[in-house]
C-alpha cells in the first residue's frame, strides 16, 4: 500500500538518511524511535508537509507528490499537534470538514462525537488533550480512506484514553484491507496492535521486522565479564554495562541452552540499540 | 474552498464583526465630516487585516500542516486567502460607495472617476503586497515588513504627488483606468508569487 524508498531529508542539525520500509495492505506498522529520531519527519514527508531531498514515496504504486486530491484523501491522518481550529466546536468542524474532504460522512462524524462524549457546542481550545486527540481521530475516521497515519496519538494521554484510541485503531483495521502507520515512543501500545515494527535511530532505519518475530528473536540476559567473553559474538547484539555486570541483548537461538533470560520487550530492544555497545 | 472559507469565517467571526462595525462607523464619519477619505481608508485596513487574522489563526492552530496533509493544494490555500481579502474589500467598497452616494445626495459629492476608483484599487494593492509577505515570513514578521512596505508606498505617493495632482485634475478617466489595470496586474502577479512561496513552505 505504502512504500518508502531511500527517503532523505537534510536539516541544519539533523539528517534523515535512506529510510526505506513498506506498509503492506491490511497491516499495522509501528514506527518507533527516540525523540528527534526522525519519526515525525518521515510522517510529514508522507503527508506532504515537508519536501524530501531524495528518495521516493509510493502510495498504491503512485508517487505521493503526484497524487490527485481524491487519491491523497485516501490517506487519513492524525497529527501530533492535532492541527484543528481551536475556535471551532465539533458541530462547526463537521460543517467545515464536509467542504474539505470529498468523501466526508457527516453522520459518521456525529456518531463519533456522541460515542466519544465530546461536547458538540464547545470550542476545541477548551478541550483536554485527550478530547482534542479523540476529535482528531473522529475527523480521520469520518471519511473514506485506505491508510491511516498517526503521529504520536497516545503521547501524554492517560491509560484509559490510550486504550480507547487503540480500540479505534483496531476497529479501523479489523476488515484486514485498511492499513495503519503509527508512530509512538510508547512501545507498550505498539506491542498490542502492530504487525510490523520499524525502528528509527538518528535518522536511519535500524530494523524493520515483523513484531512477533522480533520479540521472539531477542532476549535479555544478565552476565558478568567472564561469561560475556565466552559467548558467541554473533549471538550478542548489544550490551549495556552496569555496576553489577553486563546486560546483554542477544539472539535467543544462538545463546547457550540453560542461560537464564527474560523476554525482550520493544522498550528493551530500543534501549539496547540506542545506548548499547557492540562487542 | 468552501470548507476553508467557512473555517476562516468561524475563526475570525468576532474580528469580522468588529471590522464591519468600524466600516459603518468610518462611513458615518465620512458623511458627518463630508470627507470620503475615512470610508476609503477603513476599507484598506479591513481588506488586509481580515486575511491576516485568518492566517494568524492557522499558524496558531497548525492548520496549514493539516491542510497540506488533507490534499489542499497551495493554489487553493492561497486563492482562498485572496478571496477572503476580496470579500472584506467588497464590504469596504460598499461602505465607501454608499458614503459617496450619500455625500452626493447632500450636494458634496464628486464626479471625479479617480476618486471613486483609487481607494478601491488601494484595497487590492495593499492586499497584493501584504499576502506574499505573510506567506513568506509568517504573520508576526509579515506585519513588520507590511509596515515597512506601507511607509515606502506612502513615501512614493508623496514623491509622485505633483504628477498625481496633475493627473487628478487633467486625466481623471485615464488615471482611474490606469490604476485599475495596474491593480489587476499587481494582484495577478501577487497571487502567482504567493502560490510559489506557499508551494515551497514546510510545516
Amino acid at each position: 500500500m505504502l512504500k518508502i524508498d531511500n527517503l532523505c531529508k537534510r536539516y541544519a542539525n539533523f539528517r534523515l538518511e535512506d529510510v526505506s520500509f513498506d506498509v503492506p495492505d491490511g497491516a499495522v506498522v509501528g514506527l518507533i524511535g527516540e525523540n528527534g529520531a526522525g519519526k515525525s519527519t518521515v510522517i510529514k514527508s508522507i503527508l506532504g508537509a515537508v519536501h524530501p531531498d531524495g528518495g521516493e514515496i509510493l502510495f498504491d504504486g503512485k508517487k505521493i507528490e503526484a497524487l490527485s486530491k481524491s487519491d491523497r484523501q485516501k490517506i487519513a491522518f492524525v497529527l501530533d499537534d492535532v492541527g484543528l481550529p481551536g475556535e471551532l466546536s465539533p458541530t462547526m468542524l463537521g460543517k467545515v470538514m464536509s467542504g474539505v474532504f470529498e468523501k466526508w460522512d457527516a453522520e459518521k462524524f456525529r456518531g463519533f462525537v456522541r460515542e466519544f462524549s465530546l461536547p458538540e457546542k464547545k470550542p476545541l481550545k477548551e478541550f483536554s488533550k485527550g478530547m482534542k486527540m479523540k476529535t482528531a481521530i473522529a475527523v480521520a475516521l469520518s471519511y473514506e480512506s485506505e491508510l491511516l497515519i498517526l503521529d504520536e496519538p497516545t503521547d501524554g494521554l492517560d491509560p484509559v484514553v490510550r486504550s480507547d484510541i487503540l480500540g479505534m485503531l483496531y476497529d479501523y483495521n479489523r476488515d484486514g484491507r485498511r492499513a495503519v502507520l503509527l508512530s509512538s515512543h510508547i512501545t507498550a501500545d505498539l506491542e498490542k496492535i502492530c504487525d510490523y515494527i520499524v525502528y528509527l535511530h538518528e535518522g536511519k532505519v535500524v530494523f524493520d521486522e515483523e513484531k512477533d518475530a522480533l520479540l521472539d528473536k531477542y532476549a535479555v540476559y544478565g552476565a558478568d565479564e567472564r561469561q560475556l567473553a565466552e559467548l558467541d559474538k554473533d549471538a550478542v547484539v548489544r550490551i549495556l554495562r552496569r555496576e553489577y555486570g553486563v546486560d546483554i541483548l542477544a539472539v535467543k537461538e544462538k545463546m547457550p541452552q540453560g542461560f537464564g533470560f527474560r523476554p525482550a520487550c520493544l522498550d528493551d530492544i530500543m534501549l539496547f540499540f540506542a545506548k548499547g555497545e557492540r562487542i | 474552498m468552501k470548507g476553508l472559507l467557512l473555517k476562516d469565517f468561524y475563526n475570525i467571526r468576532k474580528q469580522a464583526g468588529w471590522y464591519a462595525g468600524m466600516i459603518v462607523l468610518f462611513c458615518a464619519l465620512s458623511v458627518v465630516l463630508k470627507n470620503a477619505a475615512f470610508a476609503g481608508t477603513i476599507g484598506i485596513l479591513a481588506a488586509t487585516a481580515v486575511p491576516l487574522s485568518a492566517v494568524a489563526y492557522e499558524e496558531k492552530d497548525g492548520w496549514q500542516k493539516f491542510a497540506a496533509a488533507g490534499g489542499i493544494s497551495a493554489r487553493t490555500a492561497v486563492a482562498e486567502k485572496y478571496l477572503l481579502g476580496a470579500l472584506a474589500a467588497l464590504f469596504g467598497c460598499i461602505g465607501y460607495f454608499a458614503s459617496l452616494a450619500v455625500l452626493a445626495a447632500m450636494g458634496s459629492g464628486t464626479e471625479n472617476a479617480a476618486e471613486w476608483v483609487l481607494p478601491v484599487c488601494m484595497q487590492f494593492i495593499s492586499l497584493s503586497v501584504v499576502l506574499p509577505l505573510v506567506f513568506r515570513f509568517g504573520v508576526e514578521k509579515g506585519r513588520t515588513y507590511m509596515t515597512v512596505a506601507i511607509v515606502l508606498f506612502l513615501l512614493a505617493i508623496v514623491g509622485l504627488f505633483p504628477l498625481l495632482g496633475n493627473l487628478l485634475a487633467d486625466g481623471r478617466i485615464a488615471l482611474a483606468v490606469g490604476a485599475a489595470c495596474f491593480t489587476a496586474l499587481l494582484l495577478a502577479a501577487s497571487c502567482a508569487v504567493s502560490v510559489r512561496i506557499y508551494s515551497k513552505k514546510e510545516f
